[in-house]
């Protein structure tokens, strides 16, 4: 054989074993936790095989556009008073509820053109001057800054579902946007699905916790490499209180009386997993909680950088006064379900309003953070009004049956298909044969590898793939048939054969791949599990029914030398 | 060896005529049969569905009674799957607001009245009319964009006349078999576009396939007629047309009988998809190409 085929062998070997190795955990189900194999995981199974939620909740912009236009109006007649304007806010125009509008009273009506000149320059490319009269400034929010709101909300949103669901102990959960209102919710092999829906719509727990500065973020660390040595550790689909009531009572020798360890999470933009965790050393003394908060929200302090604003109802206002009052240099942590969101520092004895700094810098990127901090103060619920648009649930024993009876259709449509090309193209036919088997194997093993997700519709685009590479093969095939019948030697057929064949075999797979992008781009979980096996098993179908084809034959002829082709 | 392709040349272009007069009607009864008669599932049309299974068999007009009793008269009860697995799909229709509330009423009612029955709830869908739309348009959406993107690819890899060939072809085989959808009455659903798309791209695959040998021959042969070569393209193709079909029809209706309930809609797209694509690889994508040919050469 030539140096180059074995090149091509060892290569196709080496490839076969990493996917045989790739698909064992998943056929003799090892243990997940099990680490003395190398791969872990096991081919993941949708929603519609193990059962679970899926939701596809839609965002009503319509409140959160409210409050930003009246905080607007209070932050115009401010600044207009700075430039002895005196105005007073007048009232909000709900007609388009999309399109708040709101108007500003002059007491000086001849000051409306400075007026309207001064809010422009202070406010450029924010907000929009929908009217102008006598007196009266009408205004409303720009596009620019509603997509800013949008973006932020949805953002917003997103971590603190995933809070929520961390909280629920789902492995794969699936949390990401869609469009620009919309966020999509994939819970598989959740049980109790009621206590999901609830979760996600339920208020959430506010507290303001004073932080621990005297323990340096070393040590911390120190106790996290221990506890991690102990087996303490923040796994995929465990509750996440769990594992902090674990770690806390590991290291309440460690820790100082009276304090607990509290994470601020940061999630990837990438796929919204926990990216980065940094601790708190935390009070557990909470005195302050967010029911005693009265309103939260954005403006700009006297420097002219943005800062959160929060006013506190009688009772809370003075809680907040002797809080801040005894911790005057020390760090307030504001902790959501549990999760540190911000920990500014306590300058000194705040009675009435406090005022969060957010630091100097680039004055959009604070406004942002303020605009964030704000909607979790103010949240108590989630920043955003949620509808449930899709809510999709599937019991575990429907999947069970479905991947029966799937498995078992798929195993008698392949079967016809092999007994069938053995018969029509005898030994050539096992050539083919050997490349579908492989075909197979690499498909499940590219879902083991690259995390994707085994639908219904995906075992359907499995054996659906296999259906349709032998078109590969019999396009190969029939063309050195032509060869041979043409009287051309076996040598030559089976090179021409190869050689015609290969932009015809790439260009129909390409086709179908067309198709198959254009349906992970629309597609809802089950579907998109189909247009992923779709397009593994076409880039499988390439390589394999062509080039391991190919290969095979080469095989072939260096035995059969001189005889004739069993094809 | 074997050989299921006759031996005999067809002429195929002699046919043309008659075909794409048979197809033409085709397609004007499906549009006619898709705009008026599409049941749409509850992924597009909105709503909700519950799916139960009992443990033994029970008549449809107790489920029926029961509705009534709740107040929920227009819901529809219908057995599936095969008659020994008891299983029972509701339809509800509701808005976004009241359909969670009264899909969570039925399911209850079911579990009182039906205890020693055993109502195990298999699968709940709800779908607010809003994100039925939004489905319905992205669906489409995603087809459109899968046949700009295959005629663009046709274009380029060939030439700009075998586009409109192919993608005609396309829009015939689509047509067609949602209007087989429309008069069987089986329903329009998510996955059925999935498989319209998996059809698209066979088809397309078949169309490519003869377009690939027409090109071969025009480049041996440049003084030769388009129709010849055509006629023998498709010749040459034929036993490959047919062996591939046959395999994938082997899978497409093996999963249609065996598969289960779950996934007999899109197989049945998938299997009405080979043969109709098949058909129309051969007897609409290449008289098609046929016709803007002539055109071209006359207006030049």
């Amino acid at each position: 054989m030539k140096r180059s085929w074995w090149t091509r062998f060892i290569f196709l070997l080496l490839f076969t074993c990493l996917s045989i190795a790739a698909i064992l955990p998943t056929i003799f189900d090892f243990n997940e936790n099990n680490n003395n194999y190398f791969i872990s995981s096991k081919i993941n199974l949708g929603l519609d095989l193990q059962g679970g939620l899926y939701m596809v909740l839609g965002i009503d912009f319509k409140k959160v556009y409210k409050d930003e236009v009246a905080t607007y109006a209070k932050k115009i007649v401010d600044l207009l008073g700075d430039y002895e304007t005196k105005a007073e806010i007048g009232k909000l125009d709900l007609a388009d509820p999309l399109d708040p509008k709101h108007t500003i009273n002059l007491l000086d009506p001849n000051k409306l053109k400075q007026a309207v000149d001064q809010i422009k320059k202070s406010f450029p490319g924010l907000l929009r001057i929908t009217g102008e009269n006598a007196g009266e400034i009408q205004f409303a929010l720009s596009n620019v800054l509603k997509t800013q709101i949008e973006e932020q909300s949805v953002t917003k949103s997103i971590e603190v579902i995933r809070n929520r669901i961390d909280e629920f102990g789902v492995t794969e959960p699936e949390i990401v946007s869609q469009g620009n209102d919309r966020i999509v919710v994939a819970l598989p092999g959740v049980k109790d699905i009621e206590q999901a829906k609830s979760l996600i719509g339920k208020t959430a727990q506010l507290t303001f916790r004073v932080v621990n500065d005297n323990v340096g973020l070393g040590e911390i660390n120190t106790w996290l490499t221990k506890a991690k040595e102990a087996g303490i550790e923040y796994k995929k689909g465990e509750k996440f209180s769990n594992y902090l009531d674990k770690l806390n009572s590991f290291l309440k020798d460690d820790l100082p009386k009276g304090f607990s360890l509290a994470f601020k999470k940061t999630l990837s933009r990438l796929n919204n997993s926990v990216e980065n965790m940094e601790p708190f050393v935390l009070n557990n003394d909470v005195k302050l909680t967010g029911d005693l908060l009265q309103d939260a929200f954005t403006t700009f302090g006297q420097e002219g950088m943005p800062i959160v604003s929060l006013s506190f109802k009688t009772r809370g206002s003075k809680v907040f006064e002797e809080l801040t009052g005894n911790n005057i240099g020390k760090r307030l942590a504001i902790v959501l379900d549990g999760n540190v969101y911000s920990a500014p520092s306590i300058r000194s004895r705040i009675s009435g309003n406090a005022q969060i700094e957010l630091g100097r810098g680039n004055t959009q990127q604070i406004l942002k953070e303020a605009r964030e901090l704000a909607m979790v103060l103010r949240a108590g619920a989630l920043p955003v009004q949620l509808d449930f648009l899709e809510q999709r649930t599937v019991g575990p024993s429907l999947g069970h049956d479905s991947i029966e009876k799937a498995r078992l259709a798929s195993i008698i449509g392949c079967a016809l298909v092999f007994i069938f090309i053995c018969f029509y193209y005898k030994i050539s036919g096992f050539i083919a044969l050997t490349t579908l088997a492989l075909n197979v194997l690499f498909i499940l093993a590219a879902l083991v590898g690259l995390e994707a997700t085994l639908t219904l519709p995906g075992i359907a685009g499995i054996a659906l793939t296999i259906g349709m590479a032998v078109d590969a093969n019999i396009i190969v095939y029939e063309r050195i048939r032509e060869e041979v019948r043409k009287g051309v030697g076996n040598y030559k057929a089976v090179e021409n054969g190869f050689a015609q064949a290969f932009w015809t075999v790439l260009d129909a797979n390409f086709t179908t791949a067309m198709a198959g992008i254009c349906l992970i781009n629309f597609g809802t979980g089950p579907i998109r599990g189909f247009a992923v096996t779709l397009l593994i098993g076409i880039a499988a179908t390439v390589y394999t029914s062509y080039f391991v084809g190919k290969m095979l034959f080469e095989l072939y002829m260096n035995k059969v030398e001189g005889e004739d082709l069993s094809i | 060896m074997i050989d299921f392709a006759p031996k005999k040349q067809f002429n195929f272009a002699s046919m043309f005529g008659m075909t794409s007069t048979v197809s033409s009607i085709l397609v004007v009864l499906s549009l006619i049969a898709l705009f008026s008669n599409m049941k749409y599932g509850v992924d597009f049309s909105g709503g909700a569905e519950i799916q139960v299974k009992f443990n033994e068999k029970v008549p449809m007009g107790d489920i029926r009674k029961l509705m009534d009793r709740e107040g929920l008269k227009g819901t529809q009860v219908q057995s599936i799957g095969e008659a020994n697995e008891n299983e029972v799909l509701l339809k509800l229709q509701g808005d976004e607001t009241n359909l969670n509330q009264i899909s969570e009423q039925v399911q209850q009612a079911l579990a009182k009245n039906f205890s020693e029955s055993g109502a195990n709830i298999r699968k709940v869908d709800i779908v607010g009319p809003k994100a039925g739309s939004s489905l319905r348009l992205s669906g489409f959406q995603a087809m459109a964009w899968a046949l700009i993107a295959i005629m663009i690819y046709i274009g380029l890899r060939f030439d700009f006349k075998y586009s409109p060939g192919a993608i005609i072809a396309l829009f015939h085989d689509v047509s067609i078999i949602l209007g087989i959808f429309a008069i069987t009455g089986t329903e329009f659903t998510l996955q059925v576009v999935a498989a319209l798309l998996a059809v698209i791209g066979y088809s397309v695959n078949d169309t490519v396939i003869v377009y690939d040998r027409v090109r071969e021959h025009e480049q041996k042969l440049p003084e030769g007629k388009l129709s010849d070569h055509i006629n023998l393209a498709v010749n040459e193709t034929l036993s490959r047309t047919i062996l591939t079909s046959g395999t994938t029809l082997f899978v497409s209706l093996s999963m249609f009988f065996f598969g289960g309930q779950a996934i007999r809609g899109f197989f049945f797209a998938i299997t009405l998809g080979v043969i109709i694509g098949t058909y129309s690889s051969i007897f609409i994508a290449a008289p098609i190409t046929l016709f803007f040919d002539r055109l071209k050469n006359k207006s030049a």
